[in-house]
């Protein structure tokens, strides 16, 4: 059975559920709910059939591979799946499967508004590509897939089409994505002069004598073009903006595995391709994380929409998974490659982790947006009472981004800090000092995401509600709270097999060819109940034992102490005035205080609007409003002056689009003369 | 039979080459066209003599589909347009005929010197047919710059693409028959839109001048 499992045929019936998927729901677009049932039907059995495909390669060990060669080179493919690739697909079907059966109750608030056909078919186009993204060999099939993959996305951000801050989002992601690409494009055309193949098998030998320049501009094509993807500060400013735009069950699965494919092919480019790593892009990846990691949390406290600020926090934590890869690949330089074996499993762990604490809270936010009609965090309130088991599932969420244990996110940020830690026993002056620092962003990180998720579920569903529409929000459908309530579970079951899982990603690691002749039986020691990683250990199962022991005795002896105790209801006392929602602490009001202490970095602004009763005299004021925000850094010193520079050369350049065909061929003719003259010469 | 061939690409790189030059020459729109057609045989020849060196089925589809589109398909576009738009003379150009002939004498000489000797080299046995190729290859870009009228323009592209199919054969740059298919299919799609846009030009200017398109210039 698991032969059959693992070959191509199952491989390409996965993308066949897909395509069926796509060209159905088109076929019945008249229909929304036909078109909707039919797209995710076959979205549920694609993601499923490629989750039990990349399990049964995981479990068997077994590689897949398929080529066909065409006289098209366009056409011709290859498509190799090892254990890196098997975990990616995976992954990939995991949150597509529970964002599709989330997708039966979410969408029907689409319903006569917008074109359900059109939005199945980019579904299932985009799922299969990302599939494809992961499972792809050469590099004109891989871009192929990847320019399938943000075209489909694109269209995905912008499918609420009425609304103009999407199009400007679509549009902004378009540039941005595109930018990339041609990164990407231009890594691939170096390592093909360099190697004379397409097929990253092939390349690793190929680059054996190339020079250390040549892997230099290589490994900061890639790092540019799929940064840009993985949303690596400052490459970032697309994210905050699209993530929020599209419906949310593509949000959870663009924020929960889309990103990770930018570092998926890092991960391949550095541990696959490349035959060694020199020291300096370890410290690059590495102090780019630091600071991605740092950033994303600041800047998703000051948020206000919820999926912005869920958008945010998805920088923070590719930031976190760059720190586990940035040390994998210094020890990888320091020729020591058990401990890099660490690190890199810590970049897995989380990449596996954050896709699914993250999916969950996208899903989440979702459920809150769909009953409150509004993303901003200031008009809800109290929702823990008219949505009791969205607010559970939000809690869970919120709990493993913030790294608390028993969850999932604790066990990736210990083993990263393990790996850092190690850094600087074993590293120079220098990377001793770039580790050092990458720690303190860390613990910062850890802090202050959790701060911002007090906030975020302490003003989501705590206290009274701040709108009637919060007041009168209805609990989601079922659909929605079942794939909610799984992704929690698997929050906490990440967590507490910590063990077992962490033996799993270490074989991935292991299978690749820079770290396969890695010893780590002296720095990585793994059981179902502990993990050893250099000097410390964890026990996720008795943490998780500890917790739920504590627990009980507590609500024994609260039980205990309070049976004789009356409870007594009163008014609260309130100083003579009605207790309104206007009296609970706003969003605002919550981070305000944490951003003044980062101001440097952040640089807040403040504009005060006042309206007086005279506005001759201006004494008496009739009302003040005052408009806090942040100074969008990147857009004014980097974006926006690059637009202004790139505008003032395409003015000149214009001058010579003088709209005579002739002159156009002339310079053609004039150039081609020129040409090879020089090559003459 | 690839000794007969051998023996003719000179001959036949020579009427590609002169096809151009004589398609700076004429007015008559019509006369234009039945030359384009006789440089496309010329090419079909060519690969024809290619496909026998190396036969294969795509290599036969690829001809065919070339015979289609360049000796048939274009063609009869071209004439089509002529009818319905009586357009018996060609529009004007921007030199005279004294200094037209000038610059192509100049261009075949260019061609011919120290500067692209190594082009030649690539040639092998065929160097004096690469170098007539070459040269066609800078008279049919001269014919589209030189020339006002969206017809001869189309022709000179056309014969351009012509030529540079004829320069990859002589100088063994010759790609896979998928390839030539590809371009074919390319020509065949340019050529339909060409047409419409000549149309187009003509319904909106009255004339296929090109030069009028500035006016839409902002």
């Amino acid at each position: 059975m698991s032969g059959v499992i693992a070959s191509p045929i199952a491989f390409f019936s996965t993308l066949c559920f897909f395509a069926v998927g796509s060209i159905g729901s088109l076929l019945f677009s008249r229909r929304d709910s036909v078109a909707a049932i039919w797209a995710n039907v076959f979205a549920v059995l694609g993601s499923l059939a490629s989750l039990i495909f990349a399990v049964n390669s995981l479990v068997t060990g077994k590689i897949v591979s398929f080529s066909y060669a065409s006289n098209f080179s366009i056409l011709s493919f290859t498509f190799r799946i090892d254990a890196l690739s098997a975990f990616f697909v995976g992954l990939i079907g995991l949150i597509a499967l529970m964002a599709s059966i989330y997708a039966f109750g979410y969408l029907k608030h689409y319903y006569q508004r917008y074109n359900l056909g059109v939005l199945g078919f980019f579904y299932n186009v985009f799922l299969a590509s990302l599939i494809l993204v992961a499972a792809a060999h050469n590099a004109i099939f891989f871009l192929l897939a990847w320019e399938t993959m943000s075209l489909a996305s694109f269209f995905l951000v912008i499918y609420e089409h009425r609304e103009e801050t999407n199009v400007a989002a679509g549009t902004l992601y378009l540039i941005m994505t595109h930018i990339g690409t041609a990164f990407i494009f231009f890594a691939f055309l170096l390592l093909y002069k360099a190697t004379g193949t397409f097929d990253f098998s092939a390349m690793r030998a190929g680059l054996a004598s190339s020079s250390s320049v040549v892997k230099g501009m290589i490994f900061l094509s890639a790092l540019f073009g799929f940064g840009a993807k993985a949303g690596i500060i400052p490459l970032h400013i697309w994210l905050p903006s699209a993530h929020p735009a599209a419906p949310s069950h593509v949000s959870a699965i663009m924020s929960g595995v889309m990103i990770k494919t930018g570092i998926y092919m890092l991960i391949r480019i550095c541990f696959f391709i490349m035959p060694s790593v020199p020291l300096w892009w370890g410290v690059v990846v590495l102090l780019l994380g630091a600071v991605s990691s740092l950033l994303g949390v600041l800047y998703a406290l000051s948020e206000h929409d919820l999926k912005r600020l869920l958008a945010f926090h998805s920088i923070e934590n590719i930031g976190i998974i760059l720190l586990g890869l940035g040390s994998a690949m210094i020890f990888l330089s320091f020729g020591l490659p058990g401990l890099a074996t660490i690190g890199l499993v810590a970049a897995l762990y989380h990449t596996m982790n954050h896709a699914t604490f993250k999916a969950l809270l996208f899903l989440g936010a979702g459920a809150v947006i769909s009953a409150t009609h509004t993303r901003n965090i200031e008009e809800y309130g109290g929702l823990i009472k008219r949505m009791p088991q969205t607010a559970l599932f939000f809690l869970i969420g919120a709990m493993a981004i913030s790294a608390l244990p028993p969850f999932n996110g604790f066990f990736s940020e210990w083993l990263t800090f393990q790996a850092m830690f190690q850094g600087v026993v074993t590293a120079g002056v220098f990377t001793k000092a770039v580790f050092i620092t990458a720690i303190g962003s860390l613990a910062f990180t850890g802090g202050l995401a959790a701060a911002c998720f007090v906030k975020a579920f302490g003003v989501t569903f705590l206290g009274r509600p701040r709108s009637i529409k919060a007041g009168n929000a209805p609990e989601v459908s079922g659909s929605m709270r079942i794939s909610m309530a799984v992704l929690s579970l698997l929050t906490l079951a990440f967590g507490f097999f910590s063990g077992m899982i962490s033996s799993i990603l270490k074989n991935i690691a292991l299978s690749l060819p820079n770290l396969e002749s890695a010893d780590t039986t002296t720095v990585m020691h793994i059981t179902f109940s502990a993990v050893t990683a250099v000097f410390a250990t964890i026990s996720m199962p008795s943490i998780l034992l500890f917790l739920a022991v504590g627990i009980m005795v507590a609500a024994v002896l609260t039980v205990f102490v309070s049976r004789r105790q009356k409870i007594i209801r009163n008014i609260t006392w309130d100083c003579g005035t009605n207790l309104t929602p206007r009296m609970e602490i706003t969003a605002t009001g919550f981070s305000r205080s944490i951003i003044t202490i980062f101001q440097g970095i952040l640089k807040p602004t403040k504009q005060m609007d006042v309206e007086y009763h005279d506005s001759e005299l201006r004494y008496f004021p009739k009302i003040g409003v005052v408009h806090l925000g942040l100074t969008d850094v990147y857009e004014r010193y980097f974006y926006r002056p690059a637009a202004h520079f790139f505008l003032k050369i395409s003015e000149q350049v214009k001058k010579i689009q003088n709209g005579n065909i002739n002159a156009y061929v002339s310079y053609v003719f004039i150039t081609l003369i020129v040409l090879l003259i020089a090559f003459a010469i | 039979m690839n000794q007969i061939f051998a023996n003719f690409s000179v001959p036949l790189a020579t009427v590609v080459f002169t096809s151009v030059a004589i398609l700076h020459l004429i007015k008559k729109n019509h006369l234009a066209v039945w030359w384009y057609v006789v440089q496309s045989s010329a090419v079909v020849i060519l690969l024809l003599s290619s496909a026998v060196k190396a036969p294969s089925f795509l290599a036969f589809i690829a001809i065919i589909a070339t015979i289609g589109v360049k000796i048939i398909i274009a063609p009869y576009f071209f004439f089509e347009l002529i009818k319905k738009h009586q357009l018996k003379f060609s529009v004007t150009t921007y030199l005279n005929m004294p200094l037209t002939l000038f610059v192509i004498a100049v261009l075949g000489a260019i061609t011919r010197t120290d500067f692209f000797w190594p082009l030649g080299q690539l040639a092998g046995s065929n160097t004096n047919a690469c170098f007539i190729a070459f040269s066609a290859i800078a008279i049919s870009l001269f014919l589209i710059v030189n020339r006002k009228g969206a017809l001869s323009q189309m022709l000179g592209v056309l014969s351009l693409e012509n030529s540079i199919v004829t320069f990859a054969l002589f100088a063994g740059l010759e790609q896979s028959p998928a390839l030539q298919l590809g371009i074919t299919f390319d020509i065949l799609l340019w050529v339909t839109i060409s047409a419409v846009f000549i149309s187009m030009l003509y319904k909106h200017f009255g004339t296929l001048n090109v030069t009028t398109l500035q006016k839409l210039h902002d």
